[in-house]
């Protein structure tokens, strides 16, 4: 489980990022985040597993304090929470294997990963992740051979591997085109509802939001502004929609929201 | 947009005629008035500076003329079509300048570049004179460029050579002196021999005119030598200095007959003679018979080349090894990315990017003149020369690949709960490694390539071997050192360029 109190974020340049933002996770929830961009999405995810640190406020995560943690304490709690990325932040040079192999580095010897050897069972599981997503057979490739689709199935397969109990995807599907983006959120939702991993979510069209969400809550500069279960979520109209997004979202994105609201 | 817009709002506040007149008085003044500033003073700073180049060319070419006039005929007899052309077209300009100065007041006529075609023509034509560019010499004397040019092109001759045996007969000859002529040589069995009759006389000399006065004409008396064979004349001053004598421009030489004798006239060829030489003075004559004997093998330059050039791969080598060692820590000093958290960070940014931009654009080979002074002449002050330069020049590439990393994967590693060393390994190495090896290649090559320069102010290497042979003008042997530099330079082109296309 995890619990949000008062969390407030500014940036050194003097942005508010976030304000006093509170809300809880339960165990298998898939937990959507809806909100334009630079309304502070981005910067919440990463400060729940501290890639930011937080101003003001605590983050409970399964009863531990991540934003005391500091060192090995930090690190155990980072290796049960994946994170998926907007562009996939794989290491392109490296092979598929290596990268999803990187998911495991938090459980294997230091030493022995700095020579990139990891024990034949990582090997093994990192496979069955591979096949899970459905791209054993690119293995051997470089990073930076495989398709926007492939790559991020190695980002899923990557946060696999770290056999966590939740699950970060900042903008998981933002750069790819949507029919992939059910495909990638399609194995998300797998490893919600067959793992059981919690899943935080951010996203902005929203019939992904509809179809995949059991309960939303939406950013507006740094703040939440709304917050719906399933249930109200089937029932949003595009004018609420719209009023989370604000009024310049309607003349920008008008044309990507009329498609996924039909 | 807004910014075209505003332009062609701008109205000049003078007329066409007022501008006119100001820009015949100054040039560009009258495009200022117009508001055309920049245009203006764009104008004014190229008649300034066309018009004191002009005065300054014709000032060296009539130099010591006395008074403007005289210089200026001068430097016209000179070179003519230069200074007319130049003072045609600056008149020209000045016109033109003012004809557009009252176009400029019109706003549909304030685009008209072409006036700076003409100013870049004048600017080219002052730059071909001052230059001394003359294609008359580039003709005139090319066919003394073919002997060095033909032998460095095709120096392989002498790559090989055979050990030689020397057969070699001398008498003495009493020269420009008075007195008791030398004794005949003794004739000894089995063993060259020659004579000369008369053995003394007059060497050959210069008159005030630097004509040759023929010297006393002698006949040389050989036996004893290899039959059938040439035989090379030499002559031995009275202090041991060896020459070949010439006659008509060729050495004088003759065949043996078929006992191994042989007789030769000859004129006592030129040599100056010290005027505080006293006494007899006794010269030698000497016929010699140079025959090549056992296989062939390497001759010296060849030797010395492969050599030399081997040292100079390995002095790109090991400046190359040492610049890395030393730019990797220097380069993370130059990261912007890296040294922006504070002030105090970025003040040592600032002064480890100024010094690299310093020590790089001095030359590596003004480093080897100052590294020569430093460690002494040879191979080491070479190094010490190009590992300052790479490392400085590593130090900006390096930096830059540091600043160009994607942060994405290091935060995606960071996530896993990799920890900093980790990160580092899989998320950062990988990512420096193509741009480390394709900078550190590519300043392999240069430092090779440089290192067959350094040689030249002795910094070791191929470069000082070359220089000695063309000031002693042993083009065949600069050519084999030419030919192993452009051979090794293109070897190492092509491996850096297939080493490169891997990595990246």
């Amino acid at each position: 489980m995890l619990e949000i109190q008062n969390l407030s974020k500014v940036y050194p340049d003097g942005t508010q990022a976030l304000k006093n933002v509170s809300f809880t996770v339960e165990d298998g929830e898939f937990l959507v985040i809806i909100g334009l961009s630079g309304s502070g999405k981005s910067t919440l995810l990463r400060c729940i597993n501290r890639l930011v640190d937080p101003t003001e406020g605590q983050i409970l995560f399964d009863g531990k304090d991540v934003t005391a943690a500091e060192g090995t304490e930090l690190r155990l709690i980072r290796r049960k929470i994946g994170m998926i990325f907007q562009h996939f932040n794989l290491v392109d040079r490296s092979n598929v294997l290596t990268n999803v192999l990187s998911g495991k580095l938090g459980y294997t010897n230091p030493w022995s990963s700095l020579m990139h050897r990891f024990p034949s069972e990582s090997k093994e599981e990192a496979l069955r992740a591979l096949r899970k997503v459905g791209i054993e057979d690119q293995k051997n490739k470089r990073a930076d051979e495989l398709s926007g689709g492939q790559r991020q199935r190695v980002g899923i397969a990557r946060a696999l591997m770290q056999n966590p109990s939740m699950v970060l995807a900042d903008e998981p599907v933002a750069s790819l085109d949507p029919v992939l983006a059910h495909t990638i959120l399609g194995y998300i939702e797998q490893l919600n509802q067959e793992n059981h991993i919690s899943v935080l979510c951010s996203l902005h069209y929203l019939d992904l939001v509809q179809r995949y969400a059991t309960k939303v809550i939406g950013l507006k500069d740094g703040e939440i502004v709304y917050r719906g279960t399933r249930e109200d979520i089937q029932s949003m109209t595009d004018e609420q929609f719209k009023e989370i997004y604000g009024e310049e979202a309607e003349r920008v994105s008008a044309g990507t929201l009329s498609g996924g609201i039909h | 947009m807004s910014q075209i817009i505003m332009k062609q709002k701008k109205k000049s506040p003078v007329n066409a005629l007022t501008a006119i007149i100001l820009s015949a008085i100054l040039p560009g003044a009258g495009q200022i008035a117009a508001l055309r500033i920049r245009r203006g003073l764009l104008l004014l700073g190229s008649v300034l500076s066309i018009g004191g180049l002009l005065l300054w060319r014709i000032q060296v070419l009539g130099r010591l003329a006395e008074g403007f006039w005289p210089t200026l005929f001068k430097a016209l007899d000179k070179a003519g079509f230069f200074v007319g052309f130049g003072l045609l077209a600056f008149t020209f300009l000045w016109i033109w300048i003012a004809v557009d100065a009252g176009r400029q007041t019109n706003p549909k006529k304030q685009y008209g570049n072409s006036i700076f075609f003409l100013i870049l023509l004048v600017f080219f034509t002052i730059g071909w004179q001052i230059s001394e560019i003359s294609i008359l010499k580039l003709t005139s004397d090319a066919n003394e460029a073919w002997v060095p040019l033909s032998k460095i092109l095709w120096p392989w001759e002498s790559a090989v050579t055979r050990d030689t045996d020397t057969l070699q007969g001398s008498a003495d000859i009493m020269v420009d002196s008075e007195g008791e002529p030398p004794a005949m040589p003794v004739k000894e069995e089995g063993l060259p021999y020659i004579r000369s009759e008369p053995n003394f006389g007059r060497l050959s000399s210069l008159d005030e005119d630097n004509e040759i006065i023929p010297g006393t004409r002698i006949t040389l008396y050989g036996e004893n030598f290899a039959p059938n064979t040439r035989t090379q004349i030499w002559w031995s001053d009275s202090i041991g200095n060896e020459f070949r004598p010439r006659f008509k421009g060729e050495y004088v030489s003759t065949v043996t007959d078929a006992d191994g004798s042989f007789e030769l006239e000859m004129i006592m060829p030129y040599r100056l003679i010290p005027p505080s030489a006293r006494g007899i003075q006794i010269h030698q004559v000497m016929a010699r018979q140079v025959s090549e004997i056992g296989p062939l093998k390497p001759s010296e330059p060849l030797i010395l080349t492969i050599e030399l050039i081997i040292e100079t791969i390995f002095m790109g080598m090991m400046a190359t090894l040492f610049g890395i060692l030393f730019s990797v820590p220097i380069s993370f000093l130059a990261a912007r990315n890296l040294m922006s958290s504070s002030p105090i960070t970025m003040a040592i940014y600032y002064i480890t990017r100024t010094i690299l931009n310093i020590v790089r654009a001095i030359e590596p080979l003004i480093w080897a003149l100052i590294a020569v002074v430093w460690v002494g002449l040879g191979p080491f002050a070479g190094i010490v020369a190009l590992t300052i330069h790479s490392i400085a020049a590593l130090g900006k590439l390096y930096s830059e690949a540091i600043e160009g990393i994607n942060p994405g994967p290091i935060e995606a590693i960071q996530a896993t709960g990799a920890n900093k060393l980790q990160t580092i390994m899989f998320a950062v190495v990988p990512q420096m490694i193509p741009p480390f090896v394709s900078f550190t290649i590519y300043r392999w090559d240069i430092n090779v390539r440089m290192s067959t320069v350094i040689g030249m102010v002795g910094g070791g290497g191929i470069g000082f071997l070359l220089v000695q042979y063309i000031r002693l003008l042993e083009y065949r042997s600069a050519g084999i050192a030419v030919w192993f530099i452009a051979i090794t330079v293109s070897i190492l082109d092509y491996v850096s360029a297939e080493i490169r296309q891997r990595f990246v």
